[in-house]
């Protein structure tokens, strides 16, 4: 990995030259209409606010530093109660998910009223971004050690906690640092969303003061600053992870399902049901814990009010029905293109090896830039119709696609691929006999993930750029103290991304049943 | 999850703010006084500078007061941390109040910082939307959830809102520059300071003077407070009454100290200047010159009590108590 990174230096370094040339040609093309800056006026930009750059910059990693702390903590603690208490494990990754799946837009002003002034929302935010990428793998890791070694440890004597330490521990420790390094740039931006609540200073203050000023350079400016620190956070850790593991777990994130036993269909409606009635009982409990005022903290029973036996709930209803339909419309497109862009560009970078060193860095750069900094300038660019939010899903989903497919494309057996050579069987043919079969666990891992980070790309397009569907109306309802229909909003978009990330993983079942019988555990 | 600690922060600032006032040979914050807070409806700039004047020169201080100012922001709820007390007052408008009191916030009005208000439609001088008719036949750029907002300006002028065609844009300036609408609602005192300040003239038509007569950052206070905290009350409402006249009196003084105490909100002078200037129209009156700030008649409730009706949000008198006000003033 290393010794290829290093031989791809120089082609890095042709790419961003590339990019840079680029950018510099499209900002002379649309000179003067404010809507994307050149590296000139940038670099320009930040020679002359190098200072306020830096020192919001310094206070925004900090806050997203302690939410990276504390929600990766969160992450590895849930993960070893889950490892400790297996039967926990299906009915905690539920909740972990539905908890994931909470539309930051919402959560931000709920956090402000909770902690008042102050770093807790922003802290809290990054916390809440980057949990449940970590979680996931981890799950995976605490049980990714082959039966062999567990057998080595009983036949030298030693016992469960030794065991636990020496193998799980350590098996696990790849997958940790795989979803550490997705983490980092999550929590960058989690901490800009939390400032977008009420804070003092910071990258996101500054990026809302640049917008509403028209000032492009500023605009640009925060967004390269902040997608660099995102690359450069991303890239840290994944040296750290090389560092301290013998290479990188064999597939990033991807979960086999579970051969389904006995009626699948009567098994996930019973998981759903346990999971709605503790998610109930949480959210409850929760609010009456800390005496929250009803005023703005809505209880389950003031949603049933307002959506089904209240005067008017028709109308209510009516108008969540009409937000969820404009949202739907435009991420499931964005979302289904991010994939199949990502599944097609790996394949592309497979057959064409070479271009991966130029391609991939950009990728990297696209998926780092905060989506709160990227949603309006795309918006402006590709304008107010469905094409600029699709796109902006489609960015969000892209990434983590490519580099699952690339992954996973890896994965095909040498000895088939030799076979297939000595055959003279075309690459092509190789390409769709061999690795893509290969790659599916991977891609199939990355379309599930990809479902909560597509819903948050599209509620953050629709509250900061184009103003309408439920991004809209969650901002908006705030600002017109109307709660229940935030709180409606919230279960909706939650509700929304679990059956997705549901009616995925059903999907995964269903072809690897066809195809790949051995993918699932039985 | 933990709680994080909030306190040590505020603790910091009132310190800050102390040896601030020390050191402009005012009074101090002592141990004595009693904490409130005032909750922002946007992120810190001249559009509180009087708050900073009040805080700065020890209005507050003076009278046993020391305020916190809670910054607001694009996602910042105004209205809720007054109804749980973590703030004693906060800046909203009359239709946020009145929609937080139909949703069950005990709120009243104590106090209307902007008399006219600032929402305006702002267009480029080729293609300008002189009055409310010229709308007809153009491209508008607002967030949906306004169209309440057009409707009222719509029936107030008999203008037809179905030859307005609306294209939802959040709050940003660009959409206009790019040509993607012919006018934008705004308020008059930030999108079109940005474009003036980027060197592009545009034309605002203010809707206050076509009948949209409405007070916003209006001072809010719980009932609650309004009949235990009276003291507290009066003794805020009087520092910002004297912290806006100073404003009044020299906008450069307030521009300079805003710029100063938030050297990290990435605030710059031309456009902070301009923002003073053109919202003193909305914020002074012959009304407030002859009664004093934040003033406000039986005359101008019946009217914002008519365009909040035809928002669709029907509220009374009661919803306005000038009782602080009058002790301050009186």
């Amino acid at each position: 990995m290393t010794a290829l990174a290093r031989h791809d230096l120089p082609r890095q370094a042709l790419g961003v030259l590339a990019v840079l040339l680029l950018w510099h040609l499209a900002a002379q093309a649309v000179l003067g209409s404010y809507m994307l800056s050149g590296p000139l006026a940038v670099s320009a930009y930040l020679a002359d606010h190098h200072a306020l750059i830096g020192r919001a910059l310094w206070v925004t990693v900090q806050n997203a530093g302690w939410g990276f702390l504390a929600g990766n903590l969160a992450a590895i603690l849930l993960a070893l109660v889950v490892a400790l208490l297996p039967q926990m494990r299906v009915i905690v990754a539920a909740i972990a998910l539905v908890v994931f799946c909470l539309p930051l837009v919402a959560t931000g002003p709920v956090l402000r009223v909770l902690y008042g002034p102050g770093p807790g929302p922003q802290i809290t935010l990054a916390a809440l971004s980057v949990y449940y990428t970590t979680f996931i793998p981890l799950l995976v890791g605490l049980r990714a050690a082959p039966a062999s070694w567990f057998d080595l440890m009983r036949l030298y004597g030693r016992g469960a906690w030794t065991t636990f330490v020496q193998v799980r521990l350590m098996a696990a420790l790849p997958y940790l640092m795989a979803g550490l390094q997705i983490a980092a740039p999550a929590a960058f931006l989690g901490a800009m969303v939390g400032e977008f609540t009420g804070a003092e200073r910071g990258m996101g203050v500054l990026s809302i003061r640049a917008m509403r000023a028209l000032d492009v350079d500023a605009t640009w400016a925060i967004a390269l600053v902040a997608a660099t620190v995102s690359m450069l956070a991303y890239g840290v850790v994944g040296a750290l992870a090389r560092r301290l593991t013998h290479g990188r777990p064999d597939i990033l994130l991807a979960t086999a399902p579970e051969r389904a036993r006995g009626n699948a269909m009567l098994r996930g409606a019973g998981l759903a049901g346990v999971t709605l009635l503790v998610v109930l009982a949480l959210w409850w409990v929760a609010m009456e814990a800390f005496d929250l005022s009803r005023f703005f903290a809505k209880r389950p029973d003031d949603l049933w009010r307002f959506l089904v036996t209240a005067p008017g709930a028709e109308a209510n209803r009516a108008a969540l029905w009409a937000a969820s339909s404009q949202t739907l419309v435009q991420v499931v497109p964005g979302y289904l293109a991010g994939l199949a862009l990502g599944a097609v560009l790996a394949m592309v970078l497979v057959l064409v090896p070479w271009l991966a060193g130029a391609v991939l860095p950009v990728a990297i750069a696209l998926r780092s830039v905060p989506i709160v900094t990227t949603a309006p300038l795309i918006v402006l660019a590709l304008g107010r119709g469905s094409a600029g939010t699709i796109t902006i899903v489609a960015v969000m989903t892209f990434f983590p696609a490519l580099v699952a497919c690339i992954q996973g494309l890896r994965q095909a057996p040498g000895q088939a691929l030799d076979m297939m050579r000595i055959y003279a069987t075309s690459p092509l043919m190789r390409l769709w006999h061999a690795q893509i079969p290969a790659m599916l666990p991977a891609f199939f891992a990355a379309a599930r993930l990809s479902v909560p980070a597509a819903v948050l790309a599209v509620t953050v397009a629709e509250w900061l750029a184009t103003g309408r569907g439920l991004g809209a109306l969650m901002a908006m309802t705030a600002s017109t103290s109307n709660y229940n229909m935030l709180w409606a909003a919230i279960v909706v978009v939650a509700a929304g991304s679990c059956l997705g990330y549901a009616l995925v993983a059903w999907l995964e079942r269903a072809v690897f049943a066809r195809v790949a019988p051995e993918q699932l555990r039985g | 999850m933990t709680r994080f600690d909030i306190s040590r922060r505020h603790l910091m600032q009132m310190g800050l703010g102390g040896v601030g006032a020390m050191a402009l040979g005012t009074r101090g914050v002592m141990a004595q006084d009693t904490s409130v807070a005032l909750q922002l409806s946007w992120l810190h700039s001249v559009q509180f500078a009087g708050s900073y004047i009040a805080d700065e020169r020890g209005f507050w201080a003076d009278r046993g007061l020391s305020v916190r100012l809670d910054a607001g922001g694009p996602n910042a709820p105004v209205e809720p941390p007054v109804v749980t007390g973590n703030a004693l007052v906060g800046i909203s408008a009359a239709d946020y109040t009145a929609s937080a009191v139909q949703e069950g916030a005990p709120f009243r009005i104590i106090g209307v910082a902007m008399q006219n208000n600032p929402f305006a439609i702002a267009s480029l001088p080729d293609n300008p939307v002189n009055e409310p008719k010229d709308m007809e036949g153009k491209r508008i750029g607002m967030p949906l959830a306004n169209m309440p907002v057009l409707q009222t300006l719509a029936t107030l002028n008999d203008v037809d809102i179905d030859r307005i065609e609306v294209i939802p844009t959040q709050y940003d300036a660009a959409p206009l520059v790019a040509g993607e609408v012919d006018c934008l609602l705004c308020w008059s005192t930030d999108l079109p300071i940005a474009m003036y300040v980027q060197g592009i003239d545009s034309v605002t038509m203010l809707m206050a003077d076509f009948g949209y007569t409405l007070h916003s950052q209006t001072y809010i206070a719980t009932e609650d407070s309004l009949a235990n905290r009276r003291a507290d009350l009066v003794a805020l409402m009087a520092g910002e009454v004297m912290g806006w006249e100073e404003y009044r009196r020299d906008l450069d003084a307030a521009t300079d100290l805003t710029l100063a105490r938030f050297p990290d909100a990435g605030l710059d002078r031309p456009t902070q200047i301009e923002q003073a200037r053109r919202q003193v129209p909305l914020m002074f009156s012959d009304l407030t010159d002859a009664n004093g700030f934040g003033w406000w008649t039986d005359d101008t409730v019946a009217r914002n009590i008519e365009t909040l009706a035809l928002l669709g949000m029907p509220v009374d008198a009661a919803l306005w108590d000038r009782s602080i006000l009058e002790e301050v003033h009186g």
